[in-house]
């Protein structure tokens, strides 16, 4: 089957099996590793994407499902203002996630400030834990993710005033 | 490109029969034992395991054939109709008890006159320790990829030891070294669980390669990585402790059993860490240790961040904390009456060179964790419960202490074709060649620091070749405690011999620096001899943890942590890397255990394993003691696994009044008295 649909903001087609699913799309079709593909269930979390703006885990989405859609994977994300803010947060804060968590994350993350600009430790860490890892600084991740809220809220502000 | 995917024994253990495959489509190839062109089996520090097993199986889910392919869908389906029939036999899974002809490795060694001292000991205590086997779970289900590039072969995967990669691929395909090319790929926290399994993962990637004639790759799913890679060995410590009449510790007998599953990987190195350090942070001077490696059929069990010495320093801590229980003493106190010190004597005979900081670690937590408040208040009404009917949560809080043997992992190897080259550049930049692969940024912080430090050269303009095992010289497996006690004192000598030619040749100038184990420990009958440590690191932690009064389940509220890791390069690093153990160490605490059914692991294990998340993770607060510019670098990320497990225990016997002797905390047997104390 013929796919069509929106990825990382360009328009894209690609052919699919019945049974495939968007992690393996993803990974295989448009080598979009930071795509990670650990237990394949919806468990771990680190294939996260955002699909029409909601984050889910992209093994759990058949491809069948991506027409007309939009998807962002981390790499598109790392393109935005967004990412920007989480990026300079966690550097500031210390909190290291290693290349195969970093991703999703940092997805998480993000789908957590559009929510709740201001968010609490407990939010923070709750959200977070969609995504497996074993390595957790939760301090250095919780000042991470509020340091950059504290960015993102200072860049809209200087947007709406400029 | 071709995928490889493991068709596995059904039986625990029993004779391997026949391997009845499908009519195989074009293009698709089986490939059994008898195909191996070279050695059919991975040596590991002794141990020997096969590649593909041949006549005998020791565990369910042991490789028997390898099936390649172009569809792994289809891959899927062959594998399904493949029929493995094994003569079985009974699985010996029994290990605490276990027959003579089960034990892989026996260690002993006495030190003082132990039988003198318990025949005048005052009283004698006898508590046993278990822990159960933990997962790595590391990021990403192991795999491996093979593919040729001109003369050689190229493997790659995710692996702490490089060249074992391509020693073993060399052994497996009878080539010669050279033909081989090993790139390892990103490591993430591997928890030491990448330390010799991706070789056997890249010996049937390049076998399929190799017979194939295609680039080849294999990768596991969660599940198979789950069911089947190596996880943690599982212990049984037995300490028997002898005390004079003012309850000090004169004398300790110790057994460990340690469960190394099939093919007992790594047993050695698992044995011997644990043994000497038997004693945690205690010195005694009359002690007796019995250590077995002992071999079971369930999938192989060995490393885990703190090798070896994890298990028996749960055991030493968490008797300590029980005789100052039962004896009405503040456990700091005690135990500072029985703290190694420089001139200890250590198991090996030899005194300890080092001052150790246990006593101003102990000072440090007391303070920050209110500990002796705490402690007395939790204690009172642990003694008052059975009075006062309550229904709200007890509390317990805990403390424990260990320290690091840094350059003690591995010094049996054969150390002297280990090292490390530095070449200062023109343009004053460095390069650091090593195969040793640092999990996280932390340890190449530390490695840079170092150099740029004796060099002085701004630590930006030091950078480390990617390592492939063509480039790079062989540095030995990357574990927490060598990357810091080895790599870095390497780093540091092959700096130095440069900042000596520094203004008398001409840059470039290159300088290599090959490692030479001090003395490592010698083992001859009851006697070990040697002094292993190149440093130590010392660590005290204190675990405060309330309980569900029906579940007994336990929720931690806090873990305060101090660490004497000598200079800290990188403070956040350092923190980080502690945090991570803390976490991992208090996931086995509470609820991490490997789900053994009649050996084998079920399908979907996975998903009922526990694993602390993120939501559920106490704040833990990592303090270091002050350091000098001058001092040396210390290992410090596995200190954690050497006392928060113990720090734990104390704190759950004190909530439940049970003794909290293993780990998952489950409860116990009640709290007993000891006689004569
Ligand atoms: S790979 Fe998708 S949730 Fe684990
Ligand atoms: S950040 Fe990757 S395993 Fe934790």
């Amino acid at each position: 089957m013929k796919l069509d649909f929106i990825l990382n903001g360009e328009d894209v087609s690609c052919q699919a099996e019945a049974g495939d699913r968007l992690s393996e799309i993803l990974r295989d079709r448009f080598s979009l590793l930071g795509v990670k593909s650990d237990c394949r269930s919806g468990h771990c979390g680190l294939c996260l994407v955002s699909l029409n703006g909601r984050t889910v885990p992209a093994c759990l989405v058949p491809a069948f499902r991506v027409r007309g859609s939009e998807v962002i994977t981390i790499e598109g994300f790392e393109q935005t203002d967004e990412y920007s803010d989480l990026r300079e947060g966690f550097r500031k804060s210390g909190a290291e996630p290693c290349e195969f968590c970093r991703g999703a994350l940092l997805l998480a993350a993000a789908s957590l400030l559009e929510e709740r600009p201001r968010p609490e430790a407990q939010e923070i860490l709750e959200r977070l834990s969609t995504v497996f890892c074993r390595c957790h600084d939760p301090a250095a991740l919780v000042r991470g993710v509020q340091t950059a809220a504290e960015l993102r809220a200072r860049r809209m502000y200087f947007r709406a005033h400029r | 490109m071709i995928h490889v995917t493991t068709v596995r024994s059904p039986a625990c253990r029993g004779v391997l029969e026949s391997i009845e495959a499908p009519h195989l489509p074009r293009g698709y190839r089986a490939i059994y034992a008898e195909d191996i062109p070279g050695e059919n089996r991975l040596a590991i520090l002794g141990s020997e395991i096969p590649i593909l097993a041949r006549d005998r199986v020791a565990y369910a889910g042991e490789p028997v054939l390898l099936l390649a392919g172009p569809d792994p869908g289809r891959l899927a389906e062959l594998r399904d109709a493949v029929r493995v029939v094994v003569r079985e036999e009974d699985p010996v899974l029994e290990w605490e008890s276990f027959d003579p002809d089960q034990v892989v490795l026996r260690r002993s060694a006495d030190s003082g006159d132990p039988d003198e001292a318990f025949a005048a000991a005052a009283s004698v205590l006898e508590a046993r320790y278990r822990t159960e086997s933990q997962d790595h779970l590391y990021p990403e289900p192991q795999g491996a990829l093979a593919v040729f590039d001109y003369d050689k072969l190229v493997v790659k995967c995710a692996t702490q030891w490089p060249f074992h990669v391509r020693d073993c691929v060399r052994s497996v395909l009878g080539v010669k070294p050279q033909e081989i090319l090993v790139l390892p790929t990103p490591l993430g926290i591997p928890m030491d669980g990448r330390l010799w399994y991706p070789s056997v993962l890249a010996c049937h990637a390049a076998l399929a390669a190799y017979l194939c004639r295609k680039p080849a790759r294999i990768l596991l799913s969660r599940d198979e990585d789950f069911r089947f890679t190596p996880k943690k060995a599982r212990s049984s410590v037995t300490l028997r402790a002898g005390l004079d009449a003012e309850g000090g510790l004169t004398v300790l007998e110790a057994r460990i059993v340690l469960n190394t599953g099939a093919y007992a990987p790594l047993a050695a190195e698992l044995l011997e860490q644990a043994c000497l350090q038997v004693t945690g942070s205690l010195s005694v001077p009359n002690l007796r240790v019995h250590g077995y490696a002992v071999r079971t059929n369930t999938p192989p069990l060995g490393a885990f961040s703190g090798m070896g010495a994890a298990h028996s320093a749960f055991a030493a801590e968490s008797l300590a904390s029980r005789i100052a229980r039962e004896r009405e003493e503040d456990p700091l106190e005690w135990r500072s009456r029985h703290f190694l010190r420089k001139g200890s004597v250590l198991i090996t005979g030899e005194r300890l060179r080092e001052k150790t900081s246990f006593e101003e670690i102990g000072r440090m937590l007391r303070a920050s964790s209110d500990f002796a408040r705490k402690h007395g208040s939790y204690e009172l009404i642990r003694k008052r419960r059975s009075a006062i009917r309550s229904e709200e949560s007890p509390r317990g809080i805990g403390i424990a202490f260990g320290y690091q043997a840094n350059g003690a992992a591995f010094a049996a190897l054969a150390a002297d074709s280990f090292s490390v080259e530095s070449t200062l550049n023109k343009d004053l930049s460095l390069a650091i060649s090593t195969s040793a692969i640092a999990g996280d940024e932390g340890i190449r912080a530390i490695w840079r620091s170092t150099a740029a430090g004796i060099l002085g050269i701004p630590a930006g303009k030091v950078y480390f070749p990617a390592v492939s095992t063509a480039a790079v010289p062989d540095s030995g497996p990357s574990v927490l405690s060598r990357n810091v006690a080895v790599i870095n004192r390497l780093i540091e000598r092959s700096c130095v011999a440069i900042r000596g030619r520094r203004f008398r040749s001409p840059l470039p100038i290159s300088s290599r620096a090959v490692h030479r184990a001090r003395n490592p420990l010698r083992w001859e009958g009851d006697v070990v001899r040697g002094y292993p440590f190149e440093s130590l690191s010392c660590c005290g932690a204190v675990v405060e943890l309330e309980l569900n009064p029906w579940s007994l389940e336990p929720r931690v509220l806090g873990v305060w942590i101090c660490v004497d890791g000598g200079r800290i390069a990188s403070e956040r690093f350092a923190r980080s890397a502690l945090s991570t153990s803390a976490i991992a160490a208090l996931g086995q605490c509470i609820r991490e255990r490997l789900p053994l059914e009649g050996g084998r692991v079920p399908e979907d294990g996975y998903r009922e394993y526990g694993v602390l998340s993120l939501a559920e993770t106490p704040p833990v607060a990592i303090e270091f003691l002050p350091w000098d510019d001058g001092d040396p670098l210390k290992g410090i990320g596995e200190l954690p696994f050497l006392c928060v497990p113990a720090a734990f225990s104390a704190a759950a016997a004190q909530a439940s009044d049970l003794n909290a002797d293993r780990l998952p905390f489950e409860g116990g047997e009640p709290l007993a008295g000891m006689d004569g104390l």
